[in-house]
């Protein structure tokens, strides 16, 4: 184990004005692995990240390293090296200076020279290093600010933000180099994001938060297969998950009151309202019980998304291959039954998944 | 003629042109969008239409007439912006009524036209409210609101989605074209998503360093852009771009780069000339080892939305994005990967520009 | 816990000791005789006494050596007088020209603003000889426009600094989007602009106002005794016969109290942040 949240707490404020940013977050991180924290703005992943990093105290619980309990030490006691979101570069320092200053002392000057070229030319600012950060664009200066988090030896990283500012040029090339570094030298990372197409590209598993209570955390994979509720299951996935409200009869359930759809082995009683989700990736269009009328077909170059007016509300499906079908047309549709994901219509828990019982 | 047209606008900042030279026509109920990198001058452009850039030079003209030397309040136009610019001290309604007021409407009908339009944006319950109780999902909805209220011959929108979560976001662009359709307004909408782009223009027009460097319906942008400039901002993950020197072949050119061996439909002139080849990463697929296909080792697995993009490296050090779909093969493993030659794209490497099929040159020269 | 607790209370009890005990002695003054005040050693057990009240407002001050006539009611109704039309001139010319500096980049702008600036580093006793002498040719010396003129000086530095502050902190794209819907721009100013800025300028108005009010120097030199505020008409409370510590408390009492009663209506505006949820949160 290296990183592991113990029932953590944070609590600013005190008496009837006390808020809780963080509540009874537990989750352990392998070492070599690395967890992205995902979720929108004030869902409490930035105060995670803080207290890990020991800017803030700990309300309740204890947060471990390595076996270390570090949640009672100073920051620069911790072993952890931290990439901000707001960069925090040294402003009279060059670029190579900042990456280096945290290497200077243990290291000789040439191995510290090494060290900074080197991760400088993995993320493109080998060109740079002599300039000062006021006369970097955000991108350079995001780049330079994840070079000095990377370039120090730490027990773990902390990402904050580390790549929404990349030029949309490089973001690919750089997260692949990126996440092939931190494998390479095993190292352990938690990168903090709003963003799911990062969270999803770099981590191996994700904490999904929101209103400071963790509401997953497991792989894309799980997140995207089994997601535990319906906020997880329309937080993840772009575009999000479709979700009509059904009802139970049959072998099956109604959806919008008139087309059903048979779902053998329900486990579910008649007349029983849920919330059915269907990724708009596994739609299938031209096939299947189900009847829309086309709103939009649109070719992104590499996907197309077509919407569909169905039931009062418009469902997404989302092709590799150009769908030939126009504006206004009739078009049939359907899902297969272990594409369905069956949630509580009033708590929003996930009931079933797909084909299992 | 009808809609906005607007011709020649130069913009200086002290010595930096900003503009140089853009003419634009957008007719109404259409919606076109301007799509460039940051810097590249398209909020400046959306300004200077709208009247709020005293120093750019050209000529606007709206529904025929030139609106050039009118102040913004003359002009007839909608915008919304970025930031939302809502009336912090006033509620919601009053915020969406300015329009309205500013004409001189009877109170009656103000409210009428404000409730129905709030109707349409699903605003209606939060109109008492003022700006700072509103999510930024509403927000972004009563500035819409107040741009499209007044029913103005020609709407701005610069990046109006940016400041709005992912889910909120692809919501409004589902919403956006019908609502922008039934407008008969001249749109002009400013994004950095070339996604949004292709999904909300009718067609598109890429601003690069102060002037428009295409304009057309957004599948032609994708498949044959003017430029590898064009080319590198759409997409993601961007276009592949591998230098090359392609020799003449009995179909077209032979390029070879990286490994991949391609034979391509593209004008001959271009033999024996630095090139660029462009392959886009969905065009890249894993393939039987064969001597068209590229020998590469896998750095990393990226995955994004359904398909997996991988970080490939070539022997030379050349590295390659692929977008794949299904599994993943592992890092460090080497992989043949083949691209689809009849979506590869050559550029002449000097001056950016791609070199068109052999088809259209002999159309041509018949 | 408690003992933490225990300690700030002490803490902070000094802390309001410290800062208050001058006012509260003032305000004890203000009901003693001279001779209460003069006695030592000090003591707070007296028979208040509303003399040096009733000696301000009639205008009689009896001393050791007779009936002295002050007006510093007079002086009260001077000073009031001189900082508002100080600070609504200041108010009327600062804050268009505040939104200026903010909102349009022009030649020698900064510089202008700069040397508006400059105004408040010059040492008021440097200027005034000059000034003394100009305004007696000009036929200024000793009327309230002259001091009004004069008082811009301190108030309107302040004003045009402050609410630039303010003009530049809100996105000129909500008075565009203002403009866009067709209105004017003056209208753009005054309903979108003005109310934005309003905190600063009610801020920037309280504080020059207070500036205004404390002068000393400009009305001691350029106004003769039926012209001069408080401050200076304090001075007529040292007389030949000693110094009327009872009034002179008193009247400290009488001036605080217009500037207090300002401070304590303006806080609203001043703790009010509009701007708040403008743009983007």
């Amino acid at each position: 184990m290296s990183l592991v949240l113990d029932h953590v707490s944070k609590v600013y404020g005190r008496g009837a004005i006390a808020v809780r940013a963080v509540q009874d977050m537990s989750f352990a991180m392998e070492a070599g692995e690395i967890v992205a924290l995902l979720g929108s703005s004030g869902c409490g992943k930035t105060s995670t990240l803080r207290m890990v990093a020991g800017f803030e105290s700990v309300t309740e619980g204890a947060i471990t390293l390595a076996g270390r309990r570090i949640d009672t030490l100073e920051p620069a006691s911790r072993g952890v090296a931290m990439a901000f979101e707001g960069y925090a570069l040294y402003p009279p320092l060059t670029v190579a200076e900042n990456i280096g200053f945290g290497l200077a002392r243990r290291n000789g000057r040439d191995e510290v020279d090494r060290k900074v070229r080197e991760i400088a030319e993995l993320l493109e600012i080998g060109d740079i290093l002599e300039r000062r950060p006021s006369r970097l664009s955000g991108g350079q200066q995001q780049r330079a600010s994840l070079a000095r988090a990377l370039a120090r030896e730490a027990d773990l990283y902390l990402l904050d933000e580390p790549m929404g500012q990349l030029e949309p040029q490089l973001r690919a090339i750089l997260r692949g180099r990126v996440k092939a570094l931190i494998k390479e030298r095993h190292l352990t990372a938690v990168l903090v994001t709003h963003d799911q197409t990062e969270a999803n590209a770099m981590a191996d598993r994700i904490a999904v938060m929101e209103g400071g209570v963790l509401q997953q955390f497991g792989s894309p994979d799980a997140l995207r297969d089994h997601p535990e509720n319906l906020f997880v299951a329309t937080f993840i996935g772009e575009p999000p998950m479709n979700v009509l409200t059904a009802e139970r009869c049959g072998d099956g359930v109604a959806l919008g009151g008139a087309a059903a759809v048979a779902f053998p082995g329900l486990a579910l009683p008649p007349g029983r309202r849920v919330m059915l989700g269907i990724r708009p990736h596994r739609l299938r269009l031209g096939e299947g019980a189900l009847a829309g009328t086309i709103v939009s077909n649109q070719w992104l170059g590499d996907q197309a998304h077509v919407v569909i007016a169905f039931a009062d509300q418009l469902l997404v499906a989302v092709s590799h291959h150009k769908v030939a079908v126009r504006v206004e047309e009739k078009i049939a549709f359907g899902f297969a039954p272990e594409d369905a994901h069956f949630f509580d219509a009033a708590t929003g828990a996930a009931l079933r998944h797909g084909g299992e019982g | 003629m009808t809609g906005l047209k607007v011709a020649a606008i130069h913009a200086r900042f002290g010595r930096h042109e900003v503009l140089r030279g853009v003419d634009l026509a957008v007719a109404p109920g259409e919606t076109l969008v301007l799509f460039g990198p940051s810097g590249a001058g398209k909020t400046v452009l959306l300004r200077a239409i709208a009247g709020l850039e005293p120093g750019a030079l050209g000529q606007v003209v709206i529904d025929g007439q030139d609106v050039s030397a009118r102040g913004p309040e003359a002009r007839n136009i909608g915008m919304a912006f970025q930031n939302f610019a809502l009336y912090p001290h006033m509620s919601a309604r009053d915020n969406i009524a300015s329009p309205l007021v500013a004409r001189g409407l009877q109170a009656d009908e103000i409210a009428a036209r404000v409730a129905e339009i709030a109707k349409l944006l699903r605003i209606g319950h939060v109109l008492s409210h003022p700006p700072r109780a509103l999510s930024n999902g509403q927000k972004q909805r009563t500035a819409l609101a107040r741009a499209l209220v007044g029913r103005p011959r020609v709407l701005l929108l610069d990046d109006p989605l940016r400041n709005v979560d992912a889910k909120l976001r692809y919501e409004m662009r589902l919403e956006l074209p019908r609502l922008l359709r039934e407008s008969q307004a001249a749109t002009l909408y400013v994004t950095q998503d070339y996604r949004e782009a292709m999904a909300l223009g009718d067609r598109v027009a890429v601003l690069r360093a102060g002037r428009i460097e295409q304009c057309d319906a957004s599948e032609t942008v994708y498949d044959r852009p003017a430029t590898a400039a064009v080319a590198r901002l759409f997409g993601d993950p961007p276009v592949n771009l591998l230098a090359c020197r392609p020799v003449a072949d009995p179909a077209g050119l032979r390029a070879e780069a990286a490994g991949f061996r391609l034979v391509l439909d593209a004008s001959a002139e271009a033999a024996g000339q630095e090139c660029l080849l462009g392959l886009r990463p969905e065009t890249l697929s894993l393939a039987a080892a064969g001597p068209d296909a590229a020998r590469l080792e896998v750095i990393a697995t990226t995955p994004l939305h359904e398909r997996l993009v991988v970080l490939l490296r070539a022997g030379d050090g050349t590295e390659i994005v692929a977008s794949l779909l299904g599994a993943a093969p592992p890092p460090g493993a080497q992989v043949a990967v083949a691209a689809d030659a009849a979506a590869a794209l050559l550029f002449d490497a000097a001056s950016g520009a791609r070199i068109p099929a052999r088809r259209v040159m002999a159309g041509k020269a018949a | 816990m408690a003992l933490h607790k225990l300690l700030r209370a002490a803490a902070l009890t000094l802390v309001l000791l410290f800062f208050l005990f001058p006012i509260f002695w003032i305000v004890v003054m203000s009901f003693q005789t001279n001779e209460e005040i003069l006695r030592l050693p000090p003591s707070l057990v007296f028979a208040p006494t509303l003399a040096n009240y009733t000696a301000l407002i009639s205008g009689h001050l009896q001393t050791a050596s007779g009936i002295l006539d002050i007006t510093f009611l007079h002086n009260l109704w001077n000073s009031i007088l001189l900082s508002t039309c100080s600070v609504l001139l200041a108010l009327v010319l600062g804050v268009p020209a505040a939104y200026a500096f903010a909102r349009f980049r022009f030649r020698l702008g900064e510089d202008i603003a700069f040397t508006m600036l400059s105004f408040r580093f010059a040492p008021p006793l440097l200027v005034l000889l000059p000034l003394s002498l100009y305004f007696q040719d000009l036929g200024l010396n000793d009327t309230y426009i002259g001091l009004i003129w004069i008082y811009q000086l301190i108030c309107l530095p302040l004003i045009l600094w402050i609410v630039r502050g303010y003009f530049e902190d809100a996105s000129p794209d909500i008075e565009y989007a203002y403009r866009i819907d067709g209105h004017s721009w003056w209208r753009a100013f005054t309903r979108i602009a003005i109310p934005l800025a309003g905190p600063g300028i009610a801020a920037a108005g309280l504080l020059s106002f207070i500036f205004a009010w404390n002068n000393f120097v400009f009305a001691l030199i350029l106004a003769s005794a039926d012209k001069q505020p408080v401050t200076v008409g304090a001075l007529a409370f040292v007389t030949a016969s000693g110094i009327q510590y009872g009034q002179i408390a008193a009247a400290i009492v009488l001036s605080i109290l217009p500037t207090l009663a300002l401070a304590l209506y303006a806080q609203r505006w001043l703790v009010e942040g509009l701007s708040l949820g403008a743009v983007k949160g």
